[in-house]
């Protein structure tokens, strides 16, 4: 790889101006002339049937506009794998929050009152809620009586046991022998681990806006990751003209898998009625209901190890209760599987996975998509079996990690695999083998960690460059700049290819997608990879379009031309050269403004990750296509955490007094943001470890807001000095300039390593998230 | 019933009719179009609104309206400086890569610019516990507490 001038540096993010003066637009903060006000009536019960709804008071409230309920919305339904969700329910309500009517009116204080009189009967039906239950062959109750003749939606994994009629996704990995690995281990555990619903907890609320177009077409302003797929969602429910339909960001207010559930549908639904724009923006209580959480697993673990602590045999059942709608818990509930896979040589694997819906709020995607739960339990267990077999924890781990060219439980060769080198930094970091000094009540101990993130295949991304008359470089991606820094990343890029400066490039940052070409968006910690990769290639091509119009006025071949800070020039002779302004013709009669006689000067790319795909009954991939490198998965990227933790043994409280993470990315982009992913990782991890639990009993939620339910803050942090970041540079093939993504594995195996550091601490094992004080002071009385 | 009130916003005196539930954060975004201030719970928990009233940091959602009659109120929008110089706390918050999804950023410099005023020196601990009622999910703090560490020696 040649010598990097802006890729690899931290230059500043070109949003934080924006961000820090108050100016960036959030679809939140957005008004549109006309605009009405929308408020959703959401159902009160986990499970009934609505009997009857009367709105005819709502209606007659001046300055209501519309009311409508599940007789106006579409028959079809919306969803991620598994098309289940009605825009409004139509004869039954699955959950707590689902929306029952919705209000369109002049202002919100209105649309507010207006929900007041709306008289909705319901009958209440019996629920399912314990996720086991739940995946049984008779269940309590059964979510989608009509699921098995549901359509298959656009993303993600269904696969039914026909026999469970609430299981919505079974994923199972066969790979070699599990009986023969248990027979041949020196030693064999099982334990369960489970982990708490967690909200997203983004600070900026979902929120809508519908403007009807004058052509028929709709325009809607969404706050969502996946602008194009969710487009293709809402036009197939709507039957829109694809060309008329088009969804529109600029900035998200925080995404980490958010926005499970499509409700957009319900401002259009508004808008197409009183035609008129429609902005419907939720509450707090609101973003809890229906924003998705990352789902309340429940992972049963039980590995055989030799005696030197290699790995013969792991078996693994998941359990993930998904609440009213499938919403992505299909795709999780396969990809969480690879957590599993991507680390660790594992001869004899036994892995199923169950998606299940339960009569509680919706879950789905969140940071990690299924690993981070997968992965507590299996870092959890390594420390269990280390303990017995009287290893240290670095050691068992290093025992049995994957290395290039191996295969794993996939069949795929692993490939870009940094775990070692982040063990080792960590190992330095905490030194595992001191024991931290304990103070009155407070007993302290350290937790070591290796985690691993896949990022998804296949997917594409396309990209647009186009090279303005000042030699400017306009960069055109679907990445949805949610605050990992997207937009800045593509302009490092391009500036990379054309070796200008970084502020010689646009990233336009309202995406449209009328405007943007189609990419899947930001997810699975993509969009460097994928979209770094359209946004290089775009650039490339832009550049051999400028070099074949300067090869006219130069004489010169493509081949023999360079470009740099807008000066494209003949690499023998950089005196035989030409400004970018000048393939420009200058101003002409008729009007101002410059032009080229063979139109704009673009450069159009698209990067198509393809898979070699699994067989989701063994999860084997082709042995084939395996052995030429076709993989699975478009990478992993790889990680260690190390902490320090203070016990109080009197009152269960745990301090996460040092945390050091190194993150395997391949080559930084830009350090400074590879830092605030691993950084915000941290802060998110140590909530859920030990604070988050949105709590829901009997299908009741009883924490719907920043009060009770809380998220980590200042206080929960360790001091600044206390925070390491290392970066660890497995160089990926395919990654540009060598990079993948990481920001979700920047939150996996933190809650096991604080958990592995509270055993070591006090010798007690906490297996069930969050570690409140109250499991750790039930934990010790269990003990003495 | 609405009732017509005065004060003064980022320098600038405002009239303007509210209804007496109306908290200050919905009238700075939705009456004054001023939505650098961003509201994010709506319940007081998570300090995204914060403006200065009178030189002191409060949380603009519970704040009613009607009680900000003849006071100074600042937000985001009027930090800079009239001819558009960036405070040294925006600065410092774009230097030091404090600023990620940016929805609890105006939040959090306000409260920054509130502490500054009262302790222009202040140490880790001291900022840890003044920013305590401003939530970020993107940052993990860090970067957040170095850039007003910085801004204070700036």
């Amino acid at each position: 790889m040649g010598k990097l001038s802006v890729v690899g540096k931290s230059v500043v993010r070109i949003d934080a101006l924006e961000k820090a003066t108050g100016v960036a637009q959030f679809t939140s903060d957005l008004k549109v002339p006309g605009m009405l006000h929308a408020n959703v009536l959401r159902s009160p019960h986990p499970h009934a049937k609505i009997i009857d709804i009367d709105k005819s008071k709502a209606e007659q409230l001046p300055g209501v506009k519309c009311v409508v309920t599940g007789e106006d919305a579409p028959d079809k339904r919306a969803g991620s794998a598994v098309l289940d969700q009605q825009i409004l329910a139509k004869d039954v309500v699955n959950a707590v929050g689902d929306p029952v009517a919705a209000v369109a009116a002049d202002n919100i204080d209105i649309a507010e009152e207006a929900l007041e009189l709306i008289n909705v009967k319901y009958e209440e039906l019996p629920g399912v809620f314990d996720p086991e239950d739940a995946m049984s062959t008779s269940p309590s109750a059964v979510v989608h009586p009509d699921l098995f003749n549901y359509e298959k939606g656009p993303f993600g994994h269904r696969r039914f046991d026909f026999d469970k009629p609430n299981v919505m996704m079974h994923y199972s990995i066969r790979s070699g022998d599990i009986d023969e690995g248990f027979r041949d281990a020196d030693l064999i555990m099982e334990d369960r681990f489970t982990t708490a619903r967690v909200q997203h907890c983004t600070m900026e609320p979902n929120a809508t806006i519908a403007i009807p177009e004058a052509d028929g077409g709709m325009t809607v302003w969404v706050a969502k990751q996946l602008l194009h797929p969710t487009r293709t969602v809402i036009r197939n429910l709507f039957d829109l003209e694809p060309s008329k339909f088009r969804l529109k960001m600029k900035y998200l207010g925080g995404g980490f898998g958010r926005g499970a559930v499509f409700e957009e549908p319900i401002a259009i639904l508004l808008a197409m009625k009183t035609k008129r724009p429609v902005k419907l923006l939720f509450t707090r209580e609101e973003v809890f209901l229906r924003g998705g959480n990352r789902i309340p697993m429940i992972v049963d673990i039980k590995d055989g190890v030799k005696k030197d602590g290699s790995l013969v045999a792991r078996e693994i059942s998941a359990i993930l209760p998904s609440g009213p709608s499938e919403a992505f818990t299909g795709l999780v509930t396969r990809n969480c599987a690879f957590g599993a896979v991507g680390t660790y040589r594992i001869p004899n694997l036994k892995w199923d996975s169950y998606g299940v819906y339960v009569n509680e709020p919706t879950t789905g995607g969140f940071r990690g998509l299924g690993s981070t739960q997968v992965e507590w339990a299996i870092e959890s267990h390594m420390d269990m079996l280390a303990e017995k077999l009287n290893i240290s924890p670095v050691e068992i781990r290093r025992k049995n990690f994957l290395h290039e060219g191996e295969p794993n439980v996939n069949g795929e060769l692993t490939h870009s695999i940094g775990v070692e080198e982040c063990l080792d930094k960590m190992e330095r970091f905490i030194k595992p083998d001191e024991k931290p000094k304990s103070e009155g009540m407070w007993r302290r101990g350290k937790g070591i960690t290796v985690s691993n993130k896949y990022t998804l295949a296949p997917s594409a991304d396309m990209a647009r460059v186009k090279i303005a008359e000042d030699g400017g470089i306009v960069v055109y991606h679907a990445g949805d700049e949610m605050g990992q820094g997207i937009d800045t990343v593509c302009a490092q890029i391009a500036a990379e290819v054309f070796h200008a400066s970084i502020d010689k490039v646009s990233v336009n940052a309202v995406k449209d997608t009328l405007h943007v070409p189609y990419g899947m968006g930001s997810c699975s910690s993509r969009g460097t990879y994928h979209t770094g990769n359209a946004v290089r290639l775009a650039c490339e091509d832009a550049k051999n379009s400028l070099f074949k119009r300067a090869q006219e006025k130069l004489g010169i071949a493509p081949d023999n031309l360079e470009i740099k800070d807008g000066v494209i020039y003949e690499k023998n002779n950089p005196d035989n050269n030409i400004k970018i302004p000048e393939l420009f013709v200058g101003y002409t009669l008729g009007g101002y403004g410059t032009y080229t006689l063979d139109g704009e000067i673009i450069g159009n790319a698209t990067f198509l990750q393809t898979n070699n795909p699994d067989n989701p009954e063994n999860g084997q991939i082709d042995p084939e296509r395996a052995a030429k490198g076709e993989r699975l998965n478009a990478s992993y990227a790889h990680s260690s955490k190390a902490v320090e933790v203070a016990v109080n043994i009197e009152t269960g409280e745990v301090k996460v007094e040092k945390i050091g993470v190194a993150n395997d990315m391949g080559q930084p982009i830009n350090p400074k943001m590879c830092e605030q992913q691993a950084e915000g990782g941290i802060g998110m991890a140590i909530g859920a470890a030990l604070i988050e639990d949105y709590r829901v009993e009997n299908g009741i939620p009883l924490n719907s807001n920043f009060h009770d339910y809380r998220i980590s803050s200042f206080g929960d942090m360790p001091y600044s000095k206390n925070i390491k970041e290392e970066i660890v540079t497995a160089f990926h093939k395919d990654g540009p300039f060598g990079a993948k993504g990481f920001s979700e594995g920047a939150m996996i195996g933190i809650d096991a390593a604080i958990a592995n550091a509270i055993y070591n601490a006090i010798g007690v094992r906490i297996k069930d998230l969050p570690i409140t004080p109250e499991k750790v002071l039930r934990a010790l009385k269990e003990e003495r | 019933m609405k009732r017509i009130i005065k004060f003064v916003v980022n320098g600038f005196e405002k009239e303007i009719a509210v209804e007496p539930w109306w908290s200050l954060a919905h009238v700075l975004r939705e009456e004054l179009d001023l939505t650098g201030t961003k509201v994010s719970c709506n319940e007081g928990d998570c300090g995204a609104c914060t403006v200065l009233i009178d030189g002191k940091a409060v949380k603009s959602c519970i704040y009613p309206a009607i009680k900000a009659i003849g006071k100074n109120i600042l937000t985001i929008e009027g930090l800079s400086s009239k001819n558009g110089e960036l405070h040294k706390i925006q600065e410092s918050f774009i230097e030091n890569f404090a600023i990620q999804c940016g929805y609890c950023t105006p939040g959090m410099i306000m409260t920054t610019k509130a502490l500054l005023e009262e302790n222009p020196n202040p140490n880790e601990e001291e900022v840890r516990e003044y920013l305590q009622g401003n939530l970020c999910r993107c940052t993990g703090y860090k970067k957040i507490v170095e850039a007003v560490l910085y801004s204070a020696k700036k």
